[in-house]
């Protein structure tokens, strides 16, 4: 059997103990929430500063749009595999990972998967909430456009949890891999269309950011479920991202190879 | 089953200079050490044995163990299990070995051990009723019926040990890497893990391979011990063996009714002790002359013969440069 169906197969037991484990870790898993709502605090922020009239072509109801979707996006497609590689290599927490046959990544992308009713059982009010206070905030795309959405929050997702592994990875060489990720996520919020989006920003420096794996991370799906992309761009987009999660997972598998044979079980 | 041929592990650790110069001169000039953990092991271990793998501290042990079960790559030599090279960590190895490390956990530390079980169901794929059949059978051996639905938290170490044990075993392998299994237990939960792994060596035909610090582990299971000592074998053979080659001396130790001169003890034939309790060590052909000698010039109320305990042995031996020949 190869990896990927050992894994597979694997995959109901590791969601079952996943979602067991987020229920333990409710509040934490609120708190973690919380930390990130800055797409609210942004739509507040652009709200007042549209009031005078659309900015680079946003009303107040389509950047309303714009950030919920974000909120929601960010969510879904949010990571933490960085943190955990990162504890689990420097404390040798990763040998009991390394000694069962699934692939410890594979096991940690099951926990990710496992909080996304979790995550969805807090965001579901809060989207209400926004709802209330502003109806244009929320909408669907066409149809085409939401068959396209879910393969891209499946990429979106991926990328993230595949470069926030590659960067986890670090740790097997060097005791600043979260400072490293700290650095990619700083670029996150400003490149990926997270604190603004990217129509506001010059149209050839927007240009360069949207072919880039950070916008790939969230403002693809994001503009798709906003209604901002559509058509053969939309394609073209979605393609771009499955290009990008594929050269990744390539860096992951040679960083990973690498790390492992320098492994050094620190403590355990 | 388990074999090594010239394995050894070098590690580079990074140096850093104390203090403020030396940070900085860090940040410009990083300087490593290498530490040769292990020099060049050899060994060959049989199917269905149980085997002490002995030595001072970092000698080397956990480091090989941790070789022969794949989480590190060796940097010279080779190892082969269950006629695998362990390093490559094939699924279809993983599945049939173990390694347990002493405190070092694969339980879910907030959850109740039954769910670190079913992961593991999960991840080695294990069929529902082998499932339900060893876990029966390893909550009857370790008593661990009490402990199922509550967290790992709360449980004692010893009972988390027992947990660890299980969910080590679950999968049923066939080759068993136990590093300190019984370490920080008490003496009743040492014998209770002892005992266990008896039973289970018996039941399953598990080849095992145990390192421990306490030497009732090693007499209780062990019949043959391999010693290493700076990174390389210099004993392997039946524990009896060790014992006669090393330390072939018979110890006596007597009870007096009350505490005996200096004068008297040497009339014994050169008792040590103190408070009504000594020792002595004869060859086993001169035990006989030397009883009769301690009895004719002692009060003694106790008497017992036995064996130099393998604690002594291993005394003697890792103070002798170079260990046995």
């Amino acid at each position: 059997m190869s990896a990927a169906g050992r894994a597979a197969r694997a995959m109901p037991g590791l969601l079952r103990v996943g979602f067991a484990e987020v229920a333990t870790y409710r509040a934490e898993m609120v708190i973690w929430f919380l930390t990130s709502t800055m797409p609210l605090v942004m739509l507040l922020v652009w709200d007042r500063v549209a009031e005078g009239g659309p900015v680079s072509g946003q009303d107040q109801a389509s950047l309303a749009r714009y950030f919920t979707t974000t909120l929601v996006v960010r969510q879904l497609t949010g990571a933490w595999v960085v943190w955990e590689l990162n504890a689990q290599i420097r404390t040798g927490r990763l040998s009991a990972g390394l000694l069962r046959p699934v692939h410890p990544l594979a096991a940690m992308a099951a926990e990710h998967l496992a909080a996304l009713p979790m995550r969805v059982v807090v965001l579901g009010p809060m989207v209400g909430l926004i709802g209330l206070w502003r109806p244009d905030a929320l909408g669907l795309p066409e149809p085409a456009m939401l068959a396209l959405l879910l393969p891209s929050l499946a990429l979106a997702w991926m990328l993230h949890f595949v470069v926030q592994a590659a960067v986890g990875c670090l740790a097997f060489f060097h005791e600043q891999s979260l400072g490293v990720w700290s650095i990619v996520g700083s670029l996150y919020v400003v490149c990926a269309g997270y604190m603004f989006p990217l129509s506001v920003l010059p149209a050839d420096l927007a240009a360069a950011l949207r072919v880039g794996p950070l916008f790939s991370m969230l403002g693809v799906p994001v503009e798709l479920a906003a209604g901002q992309l559509r058509g053969g761009a939309a394609l073209g987009a979605v393609a771009l991202q499955a290009a990008w999660v594929g050269l990744a997972a390539l860096g992951l598998a040679v960083v990973w190879r690498a790390g492992v044979r320098r492994y050094e079980a620190f403590g355990a | 089953m388990i074999e090594a041929v010239g394995l050894g592990k070098t590690y580079e650790v990074p140096v850093r200079e104390p203090g403020v110069w030396g940070s900085l001169r860090g940040l410009v000039h990083r300087r490593t050490l290498e530490v040769h953990a292990v020099q060049a092991v050899d060994l060959r271990v049989h199917p269905g044995e149980r085997v002490g793998f002995l030595g001072p501290n970092g000698a080397g042990k956990t480091t090989t163990l941790k070789m022969l079960a794949g989480l590190l790559v060796p940097s010279r030599g080779s190892a082969r299990v269950l006629g695998r090279v362990p390093s490559a960590r094939e699924p279809e190895l993983l599945r049939r070995i173990t390694l347990v490390m002493g405190q070092k956990q694969q339980l879910r530390w907030d959850l109740p051990p039954t769910e670190t079980f079913l992961l593991n169901q999960a991840l080695y794929d294990i069929p529902r009723s082998v499932y339900v059949h060893t876990l029966g059978r390893l909550v009857d051996l370790l008593e661990l019926e009490p402990l199922l639905q509550r967290p790992v938290r709360n449980l004692s170490l010893g009972e988390r040990m027992k947990c660890e044990l299980a969910a080590a075993l679950l999968h049923r392998p066939d080759v068993l890497f136990l590093d300190e299994p019984t370490i920080g237990l008490d003496v009743r939960m040492q014998v209770v893990v002892r005992r266990f792994i008896e039973a289970w060596n018996r039941e399953t035909g598990a080849t095992v391979l145990l390192t421990s610090h306490y030497m009732a582990d090693i007499e209780a299971l062990c019949d043959r011990i391999i010693i290493i000592d700076g990174g390389v074998v210099v004993w392997d053979g039946p524990r009896a063996d060790l014992v006669r080659r090393v330390a072939p001396g018979r110890q006596i130790r007597v009870q007096t009714a009350e505490a005996v001169d200096l004068a008297a003890l040497a009339r014994a034939g050169g008792f040590e002790g103190a408070d009504g309790a000594y020792t002595r060590t004869v060859r086993p052909e001169d035990l006989p002359a030397a009883l009769a000698q301690a009895l004719a010039a002692l009060p003694v109320v106790d008497l017992s013969v036995q064996e130099t305990p393998l604690e002594d042995v291993l005394r003697v031996l890792f103070a002798r440069e170079g260990g046995p020949a």
